[in-house]
């Protein structure tokens, strides 16, 4: 068993989690940041992408519009990596209540959310295939935000500040004395190694797994309830700025540019199971409905994949929590010093990723002030690592890059313009990870043929690499191909129905991957 | 008599050849260049059903009796002997090799092994035979062949096999080279001869040897004389699309099909159709600026599955047939399903046919290949049988009523 001591193990690799380690490791404690899976693979990593300007807010909830007007343009500065600005748009449908549109301006106004109101034309102009018979349209500040990449940027700062991070490393218990945190249990998931890690205060960022970690500490009411949406991705930007229905919350409401996709969502269902997420059809053909009110011809467009995501939602008892759209969409903190008698444990439930920073530092005052210690939170001022040059991503990076090398390197994967050396380095640098991994730090197979070519050459090459066997190369190109059809099957229609036809000629017809001799069966990651 | 084939693919390059051999007057109407340059080059009849099938014709009449909406509940062994025999005479021993009664193993590039009955000879000759030993060739510059990975994973099948990779550039300098630009680089006999001189030291005795399928596209002696070159046997190993093996089979239908004066009329798509009671009386060409009508006394329908757009599935989980609006047979239920390896049962969808490959309740209009229902091709491993036998049979119900 392998043991390690620190002052606070922060449980959870999402963007809460991230943030919280980052923050604390910034104000001078040590920290390990522990996840069952990997970095922001949960509910930062299944999202529709969004950077919210706020807009979204200003009538609902005033507080977290301007927070999130405040924390856009923080965010945008410390990861500009993982940024892309594309501005936003709320319009009014042809069918929406233009009444909702005055109040909304109004709140605009109010909370300090920038926007302007621009002619349908105009916006036309800017979106040439929104619906010519929208009413209204105000410009916001929207913008998208990698998930991915922006955890990993908070995670590698945390460390550039002492922080461990293990990953793949699943809590089994968390040890209590005297009401007080001691430390907690964990097995290396990829290794089956036991680690125990010593530590007087324990954070618990376990978005909708929160419950379950807080039980494991012996408080057992601390009910969360998942509130599932899915998310359809489209093979191209339909739109490139962020559109937004400018109606009060709703199904499908929004359509978000990131990367070489862009993204409808969402649905909102109680779940009971976060590890365990359907895509039903029915909200599939209710996205493209939603679609099409935005982006007439919608249906028609391909679409390439689908997921599943679980808002972790604090359940009040005041709401059914069947509902749960309507309940409290702000961070519930619970201090379990003040609400139980166990010193040194924190729960954290609930949040959005735009102030993911701003919650960090509201959980760490708490802590801080727990422990007595007076440490200013500086999360806000220094950019993570790979942010430094200020630039934001914009979709044409990987193109621009591959210009310049493009006469000495392989394209390993064409749809997302993955070279073989970004594939190599990163396995290289992360050499337990499977490729759904590296997928969500490089875009593996993200692309319009979901694998159909650069899975069997990531396969040759990972093997070559040297770091994996033959049996271990073939499991990984199992599971990634078991995984990315988890996100197709509901949407295979269309183009990528003939997409899935001719990857199976590839898989099936061609190179028989079926009938490879068996390997260690694989975990699925739903 | 004058017949229009729709579709490029093997099932309509084999219709047309035969009926125009017949004295038949053929038009083939087709939007693309035929799903054939994206094959492998072999001929598959049964592979798997589901256990791997060792002799496929005998296992037809079983396989067809457990799926009896299978396209093989039609075609049964004699015409798919007749069917598959013909093509292999047609295009010649340097072209189609093997024996429909029985499946060889082939590595595949991922180092499964693959049952088949015929190929073009140069992949079958990789067939695993008791005591081979390969030496599998990767090239540094050529993505997609993982010579490490196809000889690992047959060793983990008991297989004796090796591999090396060279450094060998499909043209000067260039460091990302598809099949395609070897293949055509290696028609050039002095660049076979410095990959075998480049080779040479690294084979042992007895190795057989196994390259990516790219010793040439257009030279079809490429293949035997480097094996001569290298003095040591020789096989290729089809890659994924482009498939240099079917483009080589592609080319020689095409060429057979033209200079027996079928007549081609490539990159337009067939828009309409004229009927008259229970005939198809022509179908209507879209070409540019105006549409074209292309009469006929009968007319083959083989413009392939999905992949080829044929067949479509929409947004609303609707399978519709997109050239002449053909009835669909697809099954019950859902047409996906959320696991993998499972089947997926929408792409069994497509046309039901009579025992005489007729469609859609014409006298006249007869389906074949891809687009016929019932079949899981990939899985299964019968997509060229299934082809060139309701092609076949087609073809000759066609001549029987000319006749």
């Amino acid at each position: 068993m392998k043991t390690l001591s620190v002052d606070v193990v922060v449980i959870g690799g999402g963007a809460t989690g991230a943030g919280v380690v980052r923050d604390v490791a910034m104000r001078g404690y040590s920290a390990v940041l522990v996840d069952k899976g990997d970095l922001a693979q949960g509910t930062t990593g299944r999202y529709h992408g969004l950077l919210h300007s706020g807009g979204r807010y200003v009538v609902s909830d005033a507080r977290s519009a301007t927070e999130c007007a405040e924390e856009n343009v923080i965010v945008t500065k410390i990861h500009a990596d993982a940024v892309e600005e594309t501005g936003g748009l709320f319009v009014v449908g042809p069918d929406d209540d233009p009444e909702f549109s005055d109040r909304w301006a109004i709140g605009a106004a109010a909370t300090g959310v920038p926007f302007e109101e621009i002619s349908v034309g105009a916006a036309l102009q800017r979106e040439p295939r929104l619906n010519p018979r929208i009413r209204r349209a105000f410009s916001v500040n929207d913008g998208s935000v990698d998930g991915w990449q922006m955890v990993w940027g908070a995670a590698n700062s945390a460390k550039r500040h002492g922080a461990q991070i293990l990953t793949y490393h699943r809590v089994t218990d968390i040890f209590t004395a005297n009401d007080q945190v001691t430390g907690v249990q964990c097995i290396d998931e990829k290794t089956g190694e036991q680690v125990r890690i010593d530590a007087g205060f324990v954070l618990n960022c376990g978005g909708p797994w929160a419950g379950k970690i807080a039980g494991m500490a012996g408080m057992g009411d601390v009910e969360v309830v998942p509130g599932r949406g899915i998310m359809v991705a489209m093979n191209h930007r339909l739109v490139n700025s962020v559109v937004n229905r400018c109606i009060p919350p709703h199904d499908g409401d929004i359509i978000v540019p990131v990367h070489t996709v862009c993204i409808i969502g969402t649905t909102d269902i109680k779940a009971d199971d976060p590890d365990k997420l359907p895509i039903p059809r029915e909200e599939v053909q209710q996205m493209l409905d939603a679609g099409e009110v935005l982006v007439p011809g919608f249906r028609d467009a391909r679409a390439v994949h689908a997921w599943s995501g679980a808002r972790p939602l604090f359940k009040d008892t005041r709401v059914q929590a069947t509902d749960t759209r309507h309940m409290s969409r702000g961070m519930s903190l619970l201090d379990h010093g003040e609400r139980d008698g166990l010193k040194g444990f924190i729960s954290i439930i609930g949040g959005k990723l735009t102030t993911y920073r701003l919650m960090a530092e509201h959980v760490v005052d708490a802590m801080c002030e727990q422990l007595g210690d007076d440490r200013p939170c500086t999360t806000a001022d220094e950019v993570v690592p790979g942010s430094e040059s200020g630039k934001t991503y914009v979709v044409t990076h990987r193109l621009e890059a591959r210009e310049k090398d493009r006469l000495d390197e392989q394209i390993l994967c064409e749809c997302e313009l993955l070279t073989r050396k970004m594939f190599v380095d990163l396995f290289h640098d992360q050499p337990s990870a499977n490729f759904d991994d590296l997928r969500r730090q490089l875009r593996l197979g993200m692309g319009p043929c979901q694998g159909g070519f650069c899975a069997p050459r990531a396969t040759a090459l990972a093997l070559e690499t040297g770091i994996v066997d033959a049996e271990r190369a073939t499991a990984l190109l199992r599971r990634f191909l078991t995984n990315r059809w988890i996100g197709l099957w509901s949407i295979v229609y269309g183009d990528q129905a003939r997409q899935t036809a001719l990857d199976s000629w590839i898989f099936e017809g061609l190179l028989d991957i079926e009938h490879l001799p068996a390997t260690a069966p694989e975990e699925v990651v739903l | 008599m004058k017949a229009v084939v729709i579709g490029a693919g093997i099932a309509g390059l084999a219709a047309a050849i035969r009926l125009n051999s017949e004295g038949v007057d053929v038009t083939l109407l087709t939007k693309g260049i035929g799903g054939l340059q994206l094959s492998q080059g072999s001929v598959d009849i049964l592979g798997y059903a589901p256990e791997r099938v060792e002799r496929p014709l005998e296992a037809l009449a079983g396989f067809a009796a457990t799926n009896p909406g299978h396209p093989y509940a039609q075609l049964d062994a004699d015409v798919v002997r007749r069917a598959v025999t013909w093509f292999a005479d047609l295009l010649g021993p340097d072209l189609i090799a093997g024996d429909p009664d029985t499946n060889v193993l082939l590595p595949t590039a991922v180092g499964a092994l693959r049952p088949t009955a015929l190929a073009v000879p140069s992949v079958l000759a990789g067939a695993v035979k008791p005591d081979t030993r390969y030496l599998l060739i990767g090239f540094a510059q050529l993505k997609d062949f993982g010579a490490p990975l196809a000889a690992s994973n047959l060793a983990r099948q008991g297989i004796a096999a090796r591999h090396e990779i060279v450094d060998f550039p499909a043209r000067a300098g260039e460091v990302d080279s598809s099949a395609l630009r070897y293949a055509q680089a290696l028609d050039d006999k002095a660049t076979r001869r410095r990959l075998a001189v480049l080779l040479r030291p690294m084979v042992r005795d007895g190795e057989t040897v196994g390259l990516p399928a790219v010793l040439g596209v257009n030279d079809p002696g490429a293949w035997k004389e480097f094996e001569q070159l290298l003095g040591h046997p020789v096989f290729e190993i089809p890659l994924p699309p482009p498939g240099v093996p079917g483009m080589r089979l592609n080319q020689a239908l095409t060429q057979r099909a033209k200079d027996a004066r079928v007549r081609f009329t490539l990159g337009a798509r067939v828009v309409g159709k004229v009927v008259d009671g229970d005939r198809l009386v022509s179908v209507a060409l879209g070409t540019a600026g105006r549409t074209r009508d292309y009469p006929a006394d009968a007319f083959v329908f083989a413009p392939g599955g999905f992949e080829s757009g044929a067949l479509e599935l929409d947004s609303y989980l609707k399978v519709s047939e997109t050239i002449l609006g053909l009835p669909v047979e697809t099954p019950e239920g859902e047409p996906t399903v959320p696991d993998y390896w499972a089947d997926q049962p929408v792409f069994r969808s497509g046309l039901r046919v009579d025992a005489d490959m007729r469609v859609g309740g014409f006298s006249n209009l007869y389906a074949a290949g891809g687009v016929l229902a019932g079949a899981m091709r990939w899985k299964e491993k019968s997509g060229e049988g299934i082809a060139l036998a309701s092609a076949m049979k087609a073809c000759d119900a066609i001549l029987e009523g000319q006749r």
